[in-house]
């Protein structure tokens, strides 16, 4: 959010952390108060009773992406300068299946278990020694899968490039996706509502 | 008036269609075309801020320094005889396919020097802003990297500094000259053979930025 600003100088590294600390508190601020600071929120997503996770996600993908499709029209952002993580398409698919393990298992993702944390809840603190304990043991045995992690590398790549539309198709199909989706997930919580 | 009817959710769900559907329209990359600003360019070569120069670099070889590009825009076969190490080669013609990104710190030589500037004008105009040229080129680099030359009345202070330029001359494989010969015959010297220096690694020519980000939840 602030990379340009800080990459061009209009600040320096110190007053960076301190917009970092002021960007970080406000996110883990508007968490705790949207009730993702609680793991039963999250483990509502799971028992489809409350798609909240889901629609936050898709709202921040719309939200997000008209955006930075409009201002980089308007000629106020320049999209070849936002940076993206290089896609590796195997490895991100075990990841992100790893992630999802603990997401249910904990019922936290990284981020808000840290907002829950800063609230005191001892869940939380667990779930923290998790994430220290799995960055170490990722560290320990990254030498033997190193190969793995680097798999097919597709560079830093974005939809319209893979399926070859214009980037305005995939913007409106990505918004008719998240609208069916917000349908559906509130049809599915009226499902399962009643029964927990 | 029927609009009061719909739910907050459903008034957002039919702007995000209504802004999709016009997004369908949208440009949001810019073309070929470019935007030029004169008087920024111009007060950029005026201030000396294009260019880094021959020991600047070198210096940053030997420290490994790996945030920047080195872009040789000579040709293949030239390349092949001799580059600056870290170099890679992307002659003038294919410059504007090469994969380079606009943040990166991009260092640009040729034979001399006009070459370079030119490729620099044509980066700066296409927002490639952290963009430079070697100053003098690569025949900049022969007299003041590979084969410094002390000049005759040397007082001790120009001395202790040839001392320094000999050590990175002889890294580099060249030679450093104390008899004074004119520097701009070092060109005709016969160029060190193409080893890559024992200090630094060759950088990736990945144009990512090796930074990773957190992002996400």
């Amino acid at each position: 959010m602030m990379t340009p600003l800080f990459k061009y100088g209009f600040f320096g590294e110190e007053f960076s952390l301190l917009v970092a600390f002021v960007l970080g508190v406000g996110f883990g601020f508007f968490l705790e108060r949207a009730g993702f600071g609680s793991a039963r929120k999250l483990a509502a997503q799971f028992y489809l009773y409350d798609m909240s996770v889901f629609k936050v996600m898709f709202t921040a993908i719309v939200t997000a992406m008209l955006g930075v499709t409009y201002l980089g029209w308007l000629g106020w952002l320049d999209l070849d300068l936002v940076y993206l993580v290089p896609t590796h398409l195997g490895p991100q698919v075990v990841g992100g299946l790893v992630l999802g393990v603990g997401f249910v298992v904990g019922g936290y993702c990284p981020g808000t278990s840290v907002a829950a944390l800063a609230t005191g809840r001892f869940d939380a603190m667990l779930y923290a020694l998790g994430i220290f304990a799995g960055t170490f043991a990722y560290a320990q045995v990254y030498p033997a899968i190193q190969g793995f992690v680097n798999a097919n590398p597709m560079g830093q790549v974005t939809l319209p490039e893979v399926f070859e539309l214009p980037w305005g198709l995939v913007v409106f199909v990505v918004v008719i996706i998240a609208v069916l989706g917000f349908w559906g997930a509130t049809l599915v919580e009226r499902r399962f509502r009643s029964e927990p | 008036m029927r609009l009061p009817q719909l739910t907050l959710n459903q008034k957002l769900g039919a702007a995000a269609l209504a802004l999709g559907a016009l997004a369908l329209a949208s440009q949001p990359h810019r073309g070929p075309f470019v935007k030029l600003d004169a008087r920024e360019l111009a007060l950029v070569v005026e201030q000396e801020v294009d260019h880094v120069t021959p020991a600047e670099l070198a210096a940053w070889i030997v420290e490994g320094r790996a945030d920047y590009r080195l872009i040789d825009l000579r040709t293949a076969g030239e390349f092949e005889r001799y580059h600056i190490p870290t170099a890679e080669n992307a002659p003038l013609s294919a410059l504007a396919d090469y994969p380079l990104q606009r943040n990166e710190k991009i260092v640009l030589y040729s034979e001399g020097g006009i070459h370079a500037a030119q490729a620099w004008l044509l980066l700066r105009a296409q927002g490639y802003s952290g963009a430079y040229t070697v100053l003098g080129g690569l025949d900049g680099w022969k007299d003041e990297v590979l084969f410094p030359a002390l000049p005759a009345d040397a007082g001790p202070k120009q001395r202790a500094r040839f001392e320094r330029a000999a050590a990175v001359a002889r890294f580099f494989g060249g030679e450093a000259r104390a008899d004074g010969t004119p520097a701009a015959s070092a060109a005709s010297v016969e160029l060190p053979k193409l080893v890559s220096p024992a200090g630094p690694a060759q950088p990736v020519a990945t144009g990512a930025p090796r930074k990773k980000k957190k992002e996400g939840c």
